[in-house]
């Protein structure tokens, strides 16, 4: 426990006059006994101190290990798993939100998940909504600020939850995740990237977070990132393959206008929907649009495809370069000719030589039947 | 479905995860009052929703109530009611004072036992289930059962219970109130227990606590379980860990104050004191006296009480008392008035007062002023001031009452520190006196429960006993600091900056570390730092201060001599130089035109008194250059 105590005071500096005094060589007063209660984990301490005969740096390692030993038994030192959902601060105009206006709030950052936002899992969000809930219920708040019908913040959360819970819900709401708009808003640029010191390196710093973030709106997953400089022709072809016919799940239910439910007039709401649906076209139109031409500017200053046609051209190059050089002389050509052609003729003769065996042990074979057959008739005619 | 090893629906498996640390509680048993924590803010509360409950147990027909429900029965069943067992435990008969009137049972020369307390009360006995016939006979068939035929109605039977008995039924209750809260078996527990307690005290209550049923890890008194609340867990501002606490034990039925030597997180008593005239009881007869009043003022009634002789009178006594308990809980709370209703109080008339604030101050004035004189004297007792005392702590349910913090402030200068300063008094704060003792039980509890069970261990557990001779330590008598020379510093004082690191009364072997900044001047030469150990002398200066006054209030009031009022300082004064230490800067920064650096001072203080100490600079990169200075040992 070597707990340092902070001094607020400053010490102010030496008198230039004064020297160490010379150590009197005596000791401290007489010491008293006395007899210490035995409680507190500073006795304990003391006691352990003691017993082992400690000195102060051992006892430091000694609780270090008593420590972790202690951490074990209890599983974990914090208690529960959160799943890493910790705890976030309220920054104090989220803490102002209206209800009412729940459309326009950030529902992660009212439960306290900015920082997983759509990566955050169902899981992940119920513990976080139990959090938030514990901490901002009306009936705990009551005592403590005096007002006891402030309960806004607390129906901003229970509709946050309302809206992450329910999967189509939430992905409308993911489709127009504030946080994201903002990013989506500055996407780099060419000449962001021609100028930068390194503009290799900096096309993938500055593009790799945005088709990150872009991939998740992808229907098919996983989806092909931008990967890195050294990627083969296939992968880099594969890559924009995807992204050119990439498949969003993005749509825009959130904007919509609400229908005026308080009017009867059929005309007034068919009018709404319909103005609604064309609005959501138009905007599905213009997120496609923006995709596309995210993908176009990425294309143009991919420094891959820049490789990859030097490495083909270089490819082509040195095939034609080894045909000029390396191709087979004449002669030997002729050489060749003349090999193939005994080579050939070789072939014939022994097929002639071959036929002519054939041919003569065939008459061979029909004499001997002759003769057999006549011998055959001789003897059939003595015998009668 | 239980297909393929999946798990069927209703399986008795833990939903969570168990650790493996044993469930320990602390219980706050006091002789009125006791209370359960299990190490949380709040205490744990009975199945009737009381965080306090009363130490009593009555007997009503085959009914047995445990807690306030058998206060209530201090009205109709006042014999058959037992309260105030705690201090009688393990005292014999012959050492109990004779003479105290009670309103609940008496106690008695036990029938049988020597010298041995009891209570005697009356219950109805259930009626007993049919005797099982004579079972043992030689052919084993059934035999004519030699006892009558049993009445099938409960008797009216006397029943006597010795003091421990009693606490074995009340400790049962509570240790049940408190497995049926957490849900799980409670595995050890520590009980508080006053510091006057003797051993035989201490062993029967041992022995009642394990007939209960508990495992009893430290019978912990109560001043140590006030100073393990009020030293664990986040400090109130202004707190120094070495502090010098003055706990208030203002309990129903008695009054005990303990000074103690906090001195970062070790503690041990300076003197304590303990006097059962003062208590909350006090202050119930003082109010019952004052409603009786004007309940007579009110309905021409005569209602004498405190004493009150006649059964009518004492009923009435009984049933006033119940109801303040009521009426000081909402004078502790809000500081508007408070009121005291009774139905029936006597002969068949309501009566409805109100008390303030005010009124309820001066009728406790006399307790107030008895707990102040006997605080100041707890602390002259060991030559020290109230200026000395750093932080009030109360406990006990009567320390609730804001008048008693207002009479001890007339005492303590403005920087103590009290729960009702801090404001940490009411709900459930960190302060409440209530549960004070239970939770710092219930802390001490689960230090205990992670000791761990090596051989080593088990003698540091036993350290953890009474009278462990490990408790025995010896500690400063003299506060040690350090002293940075300062220019023009006033030469009849210290002559610089002194810091206290080992004050007096710290148990050895100790090492303090502090940390602070160094101004080092603005010439970029060589820079020193240099400071000086002494040993001081400390004491209290008393100035007489002439109190400046109004002008237009002299006119009215010339003949008046001026008012002088004291004005209490603190002084030190140098006495032993034990070493002296410098040090070159090495690492300092210049900061808006001085150089400035960190320095870290160690100061050790072994068993045998010898000290070292030792400093270093903090830069950037670390730790710099140790240096060291030595002071011989005893």
């Amino acid at each position: 426990m070597a707990d340092i105590v902070q001094i607020p005071t400053v010490i102010p500096p030496l008198p230039p006059n004064w020297s160490p005094k010379p150590a009197s060589g005596k000791s401290v007063s007489p010491l008293v006994d006395r007899k210490l209660i035995p409680a507190g984990p500073a006795y304990l301490a003391h006691i352990r101190r003691a017993v082992h005969n400690l000195s102060f740096e051992e006892h430091d390692k000694h609780v270090e290990a008593e420590r972790k030993r202690l951490v074990e038994l209890n599983g974990d030192g914090t208690g529960e798993d959160d799943l890493g959902v910790g705890d976030e601060e309220e920054a104090p105009e989220l803490l102002l939100l209206d209800p009412k206006e729940w459309k326009k709030q950030d529902h992660y950052a009212v439960l306290g998940l900015s920082h997983l936002r759509y990566r955050a899992t169902p899981d992940q969000i119920k513990i976080a909504h139990r959090k938030k809930v514990l901490k901002h219920h009306p009936d705990k708040k009551a005592g403590v600020a005096g007002d006891s019908n402030d309960d806004a913040f607390f129906k901003c959360i229970q509709k946050a939850m309302e809206v992450l819970t329910h999967p189509e819900k939430r992905r409308q709401f993911d489709s127009v995740d504030p946080y994201y708009e903002l990013l989506e808003e500055d996407v780099p640029t060419a000449s962001q990237i021609k100028s930068a010191k390194n503009p290799n390196a900096a096309f993938f710093s500055l593009f790799a977070p945005v088709f990150e973030r872009e991939a998740r709106f992808s229907r098919v997953q996983p989806v092909p990132l931008l990967g890195k400089y050294e990627d083969s022709k296939a992968e880099v072809e594969g890559f924009y393959d995807f992204w050119y016919n990439f498949d969003s799940w993005r749509s825009f239910e959130y904007l919509d206008k609400e229908v005026n439910e308080g009017s009867d007039n059929r005309d007034d709401k068919r009018y709404t929907e319909k103005k609604n649906k064309t609005e959501r076209a138009r905007r599905k139109k213009e997120d496609i649009a923006r995709l596309r031409n995210l993908v176009d500017v990425a294309l143009a200053l991919d420094p891959r495809i820049k490789r990859i046609k030097q490495e083909e051209k270089e490819a082509r190059e040195a095939k034609k370069k080894t045909k000029a050089s390396t191709g087979p002389t004449k002669a030997e050509l002729e050489e060749e000719k003349k090999r193939a052609e005994a080579e050939a003729k070789q072939k014939e003769e022994e097929e002639k030589v071959a036929k002519a065996e054939a041919k003569k042990a065939k008459a061979a074979a029909a004499n001997a039947a002759k003769k057999a057959r006549r011998a055959a008739r001789e003897a059939e005619g003595g015998a009668s | 479905m239980a297909v393929n090893g999946s798990v069927p629906n209703g399986t008795a498996e833990a939903p969570i995860e168990v650790p493996a640390l044993p469930t320990v509680i602390g219980v706050n048993f006091g002789n009125s009052y006791a209370s359960i924590a299990e190490g949380l803010p709040e205490s744990i509360a009975n199945e009737d929703g009381e965080r306090q409950i009363a130490c009593a147990i009555a007997f009503h027909g085959e009914e047995t109530y445990i807690g306030n429900q058998a206060k209530q029965q201090l009205v109709k069943n006042a014999s058959n009611t037992i309260v105030g067992f705690r201090n009688l435990l393990g005292k014999k008969y012959s050492e109990l004072p004779k003479d105290t009137a009670t309103a609940s049972a008496p106690v008695i020369q036990h029938p049988d036992i020597t010298d041995e307390p009891a209570y005697k009360v009356q219950v109805l006995q259930a009626s007993p289930s049919p005797l099982p016939s004579a079972v043992n006979t030689k052919t084993n068939t059934p035999a004519v059962s030699q006892t009558a035929t049993p009445r099938s109605e409960p008797v009216l039977v006397d029943r006597v219970l010795t003091p421990s008995e009693v606490t074995v039924i009340f400790l049962k209750s509570l240790l049940q109130s408190a497995e049926d809260f957490l849900g799980k078996k409670v595995d050890g527990a520590v009980i508080t227990v006053p510091s006057w307690f003797a051993d035989n005290q201490l062993e029967a209550l041992r022995k009642a606590a394990h007939a209960a049923g508990i495992n009893v890890l430290q019978l912990l008194e109560d001043a140590g379980a006030a100073a393990v609340t009020t030293t664990s867990g986040p400090q109130a501002a202004g707190l120094n860990p070495d502090r010098t606490q003055l706990v208030v034990d203002l309990g129903a039925s008695s009054l005990s104050l303990t000074l103690l030597s906090i001195r970062h997180g070790l503690f041990h008593p300076l003197a304590s004191s303990f006097d059962p005239t003062i208590g909350g009881d006090q202050i119930d007869n003082k109010l019952i006296k004052f409603f009786a009043k004007e309940f007579t003022k009110k309905t021409k009634t005569p209602l004498a009480v405190c004493p009150s002789s006649d059964k009518a009178d004492i009923r009435a006594e009984a049933r006033l008392r119940l109801a303040l308990e009521h009426t000081k809980r909402t004078i502790s709370a809000s500081p508007g008035a408070a009121t005291c209703s009774v139905e029936s109080l006597k002969d068949g008339l309501d009566f409805t007062g109100t008390i303030n604030r005010m009124r309820f101050d001066m009728e406790a004035r006399p307790i107030y002023s008895a707990v102040y004189s006997k605080a100041r004297e707890l602390v002259e007792s060991v030559g020290l001031d109230f200026l000395h005392v750093d932080e009030v702590v109360y406990v006990g349910g009567s320390a609730c009452l804001p008048g008693l913090d207002e009479t001890l402030a007339q005492g303590y200068p403005e920087s103590t520190v009290t729960a009702f300063a801090s404001g940490t008094i009411v709900g459930g704060g960190v302060g409440d006196p209530t549960t004070l003792l239970a939770r710092g039980a219930a802390l001490q509890a689960k230090l205990l429960a992670e000791i761990g069970h090596s051989g080593e261990d088990e003698e540091v557990r036993r350290a953890f006993e009474q009278g462990s001779k490990w408790a025995a330590v010896k500690a400063t008598s003299r506060t040690i600091g350090i002293l940075f020379p300062e220019e023009g510093a006033d030469a009849a004082g210290l002559g610089g900056q002194w810091i206290g690191v080992v004050p007096a009364e710290t148990a050895v072997p100790v090492r303090r570390s502090l940390s602070f900044d160094v101004d080092l001047g603005d010439d970029a030469g060589e820079k020193k730092v240099g400071f000086e150990v002494w040993e001081v002398k400390e004491g209290i200066k008393v100035e007489k201060v002439k109190q400046p006054r109004d002008e237009d209030e002299e006119l009215e009031e010339d003949e008046e001599e001026d008012d002088e009022i004291e004005v209490k300082e603190k002084t030190i004064e140098k006495d032993i130089h034990l070493a002296s230490l410098v040090l070159t800067a090495k690492h300092a920064q210049k900061q808006k035109g001085r150089w400035r650096t960190k320095l870290e001072v160690q100061v050790l203080l072994g068993a045998d008194g010898a000290v070292e100490i030792s400093a270093w600079e903090v830069g950037k990169e670390g730790k710099g250059e140790k240096t060291s200075v030595s002071v011989p040992s005893l």
